[in-house]
């Protein structure tokens, strides 16, 4: 007795399925490590530890920490730190790509050393700049701490106090440790943030540069009009790329400061360990993992956007 | 003249540009060339005040280069070299840092990196070749896992591991530690696997397949040969990241035996505040290995990092 339809060869089911059996176990890995767990931060946002176990208790998390000052306060260290952050990175790295494009010579002995901060962890990073400032025998400790430098006595980075805040409860102006903070973190950024905006400046065409420049442009027009509306799209992803490193990144922060002196450099990632592990309140912790991951998905969802539409154009 | 002028113009404006590069290289390396400094010191020219940049003073001099002080008393420290009569050298490393992060971070990177390349280029292969339902959703899915923050998910993962060790018998945060990271590097790594494996023309396939080659056999026999290129700056990406990472294995390790380098250092940090020159060397011991290797395979580093961060 014969089957109506003859099975087919086992090779040609396989050609069928093949792409599914090649991406499967990057999905199960996906899935336990990184699907599983956010629902697993969602359902333990709503609960409290008890001696019995978890109990829900609704939004009681998230008003709990609504109510601490501690997460207005981190949140307004996160804005700043984030700003600064920033600014002087698409800053720095826009002049340095724009004079890495001049294509002088040692150009690319430039490039490589430029990039060795990047390599650099994030946790030897912050140690490397807290070694310049350790108070008393520090490199630098020796210059900022002089009195005669900083009245009236002298600035210990790592220890000296906020100054009185000028807007209310908002924390600004920073603590010395929080701009150091900003500057350690944009020194390891700028190389990244340095290469994107030169890729994007190779893309900008000579003719129409030259052109311009025929036309009587100068350096100033030519950077205003041509340069900067071209390379926008680069920024922007690299503003994007800034801000969800900023945002996540807490080895500087625990190896560089450990959030303090006091709590002035308690970014938003810092004060998670915190309520997390320091305080054991994984319910608080994961209501604010979660307003992270809101952020973060936003800042995703706007790359997402802006790189299609990039696409669009092109 | 007016050509003479325009081209001593533009001679001097390339000597700026040389020197103003010139100068942002050494502001941007001088961090670690302080640290260098530091870990070359001796503990009393490490504590005094006020600091001092080169231990190269003399009573009667400011600089003297031959009363330089000099000294290994920092990776000394760090290495703790005993005596021993059966080794190579007739002495063995015993600080932690060699004996134990350092191979540990080795291994972790290793097996990451080994898996992530082998998956990425498995799963980057089937998103460059085929289109079956739902493909585009699941490329959109995993570029939106890339967007989930590592410190959202470990708090479930340290919940995870906690009830994993509790009822599972065979559990190591090892394993677990390089399966965590196995999730955390995949997704963009498939992306950028994907980019790599469109740039190589179908056709190439097509004519093995028409000589008699299988789906699988032209898959490891022509494609695989071609992206590896690619996949090779997967890996090295990969390698780098776990090898740079701190805050998952701080808290998901639990012996001291399973510490990788990054928890070592910090741990570091806590038993030597004062001891500059033993917290500089151990900096430059773990940071050298990275940066060699990144200078060496810079170019490969750039493909994946562009081809990553044009995707995000």
């Amino acid at each position: 007795m014969r089957s109506a339809k003859p099975r087919k060869p086992i090779s040609y089911h396989l050609r069928k399925s093949l792409p599914f059996w090649l991406i499967l176990p990057t999905l199960i890995v996906i899935i336990i490590v990184q699907v599983y767990p956010a629902l697993y931060t969602i359902w333990l946002s709503m609960q409290a530890r008890h001696a019995t176990g978890w109990e829900y208790v609704g939004t009681q998390n998230f008003e709990r920490l609504f109510g601490t000052g501690l997460f207005p306060e981190s949140v307004g260290h996160t804005v700043i730190f984030l700003t600064g952050y920033a600014l002087v990175t698409l800053t720095l790295g826009f002049v340095i790509a724009i004079l890495l494009k001049q294509k002088v010579p040692f150009t690319g002995v430039y490039i490589t050393l430029l990039f060795i901060p990047w390599i650099i962890a994030d946790i030897i990073a912050g140690l490397i700049f807290r070694l310049m400032v350790t108070p008393d025998y520090g490199l630098f400790s020796g210059i900022l701490q002089n009195p005669a430098l900083f009245p009236p006595n002298g600035l210990s980075i790592l220890t000296a106090a906020r100054p009185a805040p000028w807007f209310g409860s908002f924390p600004f102006p920073p603590s010395p440790a929080m701009i150091y903070l900003i500057l350690a973190a944009s020194w390891r950024a700028l190389p990244f943030i340095t290469l994107l905006i030169l890729a994007a400046l190779q893309t900008v065409s000579h003719e129409v540069m030259e052109s311009a420049r025929i036309d009587g442009a100068n350096l100033v027009q030519l950077t205003r009009y041509i340069t900067i509306p071209l390379i926008l799209p680069t920024m922007v992803v690299a503003l994007f790329n800034l801000m969800l490193g900023g945002i996540n990144g807490v080895g500087m922060v625990f190896s560089l400061t450990g959030g303090g002196p006091g709590t002035t450099t308690y970014v938003i990632s810092y004060l998670l360990y915190v309520i997390g592990w320091g305080q054991l309140r994984f319910g608080r912790a994961a209501a604010l993992a979660l307003l992270i991951a809101a952020v973060n998905w936003l800042l995703i969802l706007s790359v997402l956007r802006i790189t299609r539409i990039n696409d669009r154009s092109r | 003249m007016t050509k003479n002028f325009y081209l001593n113009r533009r001679i001097w404006k390339r000597r700026l540009v040389g020197l103003a590069l010139l100068v942002i290289t050494v502001i941007s390396i001088f961090p670690i060339a302080t640290t260098i400094l530091v870990s070359f010191k001796q503990q009393a020219d490490i504590t005094r005040k006020p600091p001092v940049i080169f231990p190269c003073d003399t009573p009667e001099q400011k600089f003297d280069i031959k009363a330089c002080r000099w000294s290994v008393e920092g990776y000394q420290r760090v290495f703790a070299p005993k005596p021993d009569e059966g080794s190579l050298f007739g002495f063995k490393f015993t600080g932690n840092l060699l004996r134990i992060y350092i191979p540990n971070t080795l291994m972790y990177a290793f097996s990451t990196a080994f898996f992530v390349t082998l998956l990425a280029s498995f799963s980057g292969f089937a998103f460059s070749r085929y289109h079956f339902r739902g493909h585009n959703a699941l490329m959109a899915a995993i570029y939106a896992v890339t967007g989930v923050p590592l410190l959202t998910n470990i708090l479930a993962l340290y919940q995870m591991s906690i009830t994993l060790r509790k009822n599972v018998g065979f559990f190591d945060d090892r394993m677990f530690l390089v399966f965590v990271y196995l999730g955390f590097f995949l997704p963009i790594s498939v992306w950028i696997a994907k980019g790599f494996f469109d740039t190589i023309p179908r056709e190439l396939e097509e004519s093995a397949l028409l000589a008699g080659c299988s789906t699988l056999g032209a898959l490891f026999r022509i494609t695989m040969p071609l992206a590896l290129p690619g996949l090779i700056s997967v890996f090295l990406l990969t390698f780098v990241n776990v090898w740079n990472e701190f805050i998952v294995a701080y808290l998901l390790v639990t012996k001291n035996e399973y510490k990788p380098a990054m928890f070592g250092l910090y741990d570091f940090l806590s038993q030597n505040i004062i001891n500059l020159q033993v917290l500089a060397a151990a900096c430059i011991i773990i940071a050298a290995p990275i940066v060699i290797l990144f200078l060496f395979a810079r170019k490969i580093f750039f493909k994946a990092m562009v081809e990553g961060a044009v995707k995000g």
